[in-house]
């Protein structure tokens, strides 16, 4: 199909990161959830880890622009978020799936990620198209015309990241997307993460250490709102020693790097 | 040197591009072009023994998996429908006309004639209901996608708010014309109120609001109206004015302030 | 009956009509499709899916808004092409080849059915790199990530390319 070709679309990448945030503050609810977090995101799959109430979940969601920083600046696919952004024009470029996200019962799973490309704006002739390649990219064809009420939780996970990479984002956010996921399907899904990572950045929260350990070329570590470490997984591991808590390298590497920090902190 | 396009490709042409041979660019630009919307010439591809067995190789593969049924063909009208209004605000609306409904039996029932009107009491905070579950995280399950995309923001906020009045002015209008009372005064407040639930809104949150407002309705004027047995003096025709001033202001502040419609409430968060 | 309606019929599960179908537009996006990817495994592939994906999917293209099926079918078949490159690993297009073999001296009757005028004598000046993104981007509808995905180039150089295309495009009509 013949199309015009806006010259926004050529104009020349002009950010060296695709996430750029320096001394980010978040709020949620009256907790200081990220506390002076700096950043530093390009192409690639990268791992989010912290404890329970690190802030991960809050950290996605400034990201995915749902919630306004308190302080500190956020700089997304090279648009400085200031007082009054725009952001209709960087949300087409976002995919982002929420820890809890919600769907109508009655939708099949097909109608849901199809609301989602409507909300998501983008053009109606690519929807049935882009809607079937990532229903079946998620594994989920042979599902696609039931009820989302009818979908097990780990389908209903694998419905969410469909909906997620509908729109073919540079910008990929996932807070616990392999929950719910048992072992093959969450294989399959490192796959689709590695592919994903080769041309959009991406960045998974999860509790799941191996996860991270397979797919991601980089790890962030953040506690208490704060950085701990940023490295590849690699390097998290070498931070670990023998009499550190954990059952695989990457673990112990985490617990390590976790207590050196808070050890500091105090 | 080159001649304006025809109408049709040239046999030639075809058959060039059928064997993968070079073409001169702008005739293959035209070419490609043309024959993605003309099924004639698209016909008209001469397919070489080797395309034939290449396609009829590919043909028993798709004829095999392709299993089942295909997606049922959804009507157009329900997909546009839920644009504007999610299921899950529809129930709600329902709950509005409900309301309604109940007003005008009241009305209709009631022998003395002398009671004030309860679709004029009602018809102000009967499409808060609606309005509410629009915009209220634990009603709508996909509020926070939703308030995450692109679309979210006032196109989303005018869709939502259409749907509520596209569904309870008319029912609104109906019973108003049913129990014999000025229409003005039943649908300018009712406007009134919505704009101002969703201007309040933008500042504590849209299902507070509605509360807010609810509550301030039932309290200042239901209740003494109904102790009383007078209208009320806010339901007045000469207040009409003011309440078309109230919508304009609300109006304004709801646009004005969209943006806090694409993100999430901070207060509701854990 | 045409395209569109015989889609429509496809999509209520008529497996003839969905024969019917491939028989017409099979050839034309064959041909369209293997003149981008050298791999022949890989365009049966790709056109294998993209069927499958109008068998599964035929009703959403009667339910959205009008535009040809044959349209509707190569945006399919291209973003199948761009998702195959990009699980496969990039295989060169043969066409850059083929160009280079043919040369300027093309035979005067093909020249029959081309672009009108000046635009034509523009794209006929196009080097091939800047030719195939232009194509990429402008005939075959895809976004720039998904160029770069087909023609394995970064997704900066493809920009830069169509800006020079464009440019050079502006250049040879003035």
């Amino acid at each position: 199909m013949v199309r015009k070709v806006a010259a926004t679309e050529l104009a020349p990448t002009t950010y060296g990161w695709h996430v750029q945030a320096d001394g980010l503050q978040v709020r949620a609810g009256r907790r200081m959830a990220v506390d002076g977090l700096d950043l530093r995101l390009g192409l690639g799959v990268h791992g989010l880890l912290g404890p329970n109430g690190a802030g991960k979940t809050t950290l996605i969601r400034a990201l995915a622009t749902v919630l306004r920083p308190a302080g500190g600046t956020l700089t997304l696919l090279g648009e400085q978020l200031g007082a009054r952004p725009d952001l209709r024009a960087f949300r087409r470029r976002l995919g982002y799936l929420p820890q809890d996200f919600g769907f109508y019962p009655r939708f099949t799973v097909r109608e849901f990620v199809e609301y989602m490309a409507w909300l998501k704006e983008m053009p109606p002739r690519d929807v049935p198209g882009a809607v079937q390649r990532t229903i079946e990219q998620v594994g989920l064809a042979d599902r696609a015309d039931d009820r989302m009420k009818t979908l097990s939780g780990g389908m209903l996970r694998r419905a969410g990241i469909a909906q997620a990479i509908v729109n073919d984002p540079d910008l990929l956010l996932l807070d616990e997307p392999t929950v719910g996921l048992d072992p093959t399907q969450r294989l399959e899904f490192r796959t689709l993460l590695r592919e994903l990572g080769e041309q959009s950045c991406v960045l998974v929260s999860t509790h799941l250490v191996e996860d991270v350990a397979a797919a991601c070329t980089n790890v962030v570590l953040v506690d208490e709102g704060r950085m701990v470490y940023q490295g590849t997984p690699a390097e998290v591991a070498a931070a670990g020693g023998a009499d550190d808590v954990g059952d695989n390298p990457i673990e112990r590497g985490y617990t390590a790097l976790l207590g050196r920090h808070r050890a500091v902190a105090r | 040197m080159s001649r304006t396009t025809e109408r049709h490709a040239e046999d030639d042409v075809l058959a060039a591009y059928v064997a993968g041979a070079a073409i001169p660019l702008d005739a293959e630009w035209a070419l490609e072009a043309h024959l993605e919307n003309c099924a004639r010439c698209r016909a008209r591809l001469a397919v070489t023994p080797p395309l034939a067995e290449f396609l009829a190789t590919v043909w028993t593969r798709i004829s095999a998996a392709a299993t089942g049924a295909p997606a049922p063909v959804r009507s157009r009208l329900l997909r546009a429908l839920r644009t504007w209004a999610p299921p899950s605000q529809l129930l709600w609306l329902l709950f509005g006309v409900l309301v309604t409904a109940a007003a005008v039996g009241i009305d209709v029932l009631d022998a003395t004639g002398h009671a004030p009107s309860l679709v004029l009491l009602v018809a102000p905070v009967a499409p808060l209901l609606g309005v509410a579950a629009a915009w209220t995280r634990g009603v709508d399950p996909m509020a926070e996608l939703a308030v995450a995309s692109p679309r979210a923001g006032l196109q989303l906020v005018l869709r939502r708010t259409v749907a509520v009045l596209v569904v309870m002015i008319p029912a609104l209008a109906a019973a108003g014309v049913v129990t014999d009372v000025s229409l003005a005064v039943c649908l300018v407040p009712c406007l009134a109120f919505t704009a101002g639930t969703l201007a309040l809104g933008t500042v504590v949150g849209v299902a507070r609001a509605a509360v807010v407002l609810g509550v301030l309705w039932v309290v200042a004027v239901i209740v003494p109206s109904l102790a009383t047995t007078e209208l009320s003096a806010l339901l007045a025709p000469a207040g009409l004015p003011f309440w078309g001033l109230a919508v304009a202001a609300a109006g304004a502040v709801t646009v004005l302030r969209s943006r806090v419609f694409t993100t999430l409430p901070s207060t509701n968060l854990p | 009956m045409d395209d569109e309606r015989l889609l429509r019929r496809v999509a209520k599960g008529d497996r003839r009509a969905f024969e019917e179908f491939y028989r017409r537009t099979s050839p034309w996006l064959a041909v369209r499709l293997r003149r981008r990817c050298a791999d022949e495994q890989l365009a049966a592939e790709v056109l294998q899916d993209t069927y499958l994906a109008v068998w599964r999917g035929a009703g959403a293209f009667a339910s959205t808004a009008g535009g040809s099926a044959a349209g509707w079918l190569w945006t399919v078949a291209a973003r199948r092409l761009v998702d195959a490159f990009r699980r496969e690993g990039r295989t060169p297009t043969p066409t850059e080849e083929v160009m280079e073999a043919a040369g300027p001296g093309a035979d005067e009757t093909m020249l029959a059915s081309t672009v009108a005028g000046d635009v034509g004598d523009a794209l006929a000046t196009l080097a091939p790199e800047l030719r195939q993104v232009l194509q990429a981007l402008v005939l075959d509808g895809l976004s720039v990530k998904e160029t770069s995905a087909l023609l394995g180039i970064p997704e900066g150089t493809v920009k830069t390319r169509a800006r020079r295309a464009r440019l050079a495009m502006r250049e040879a009509m003035t």
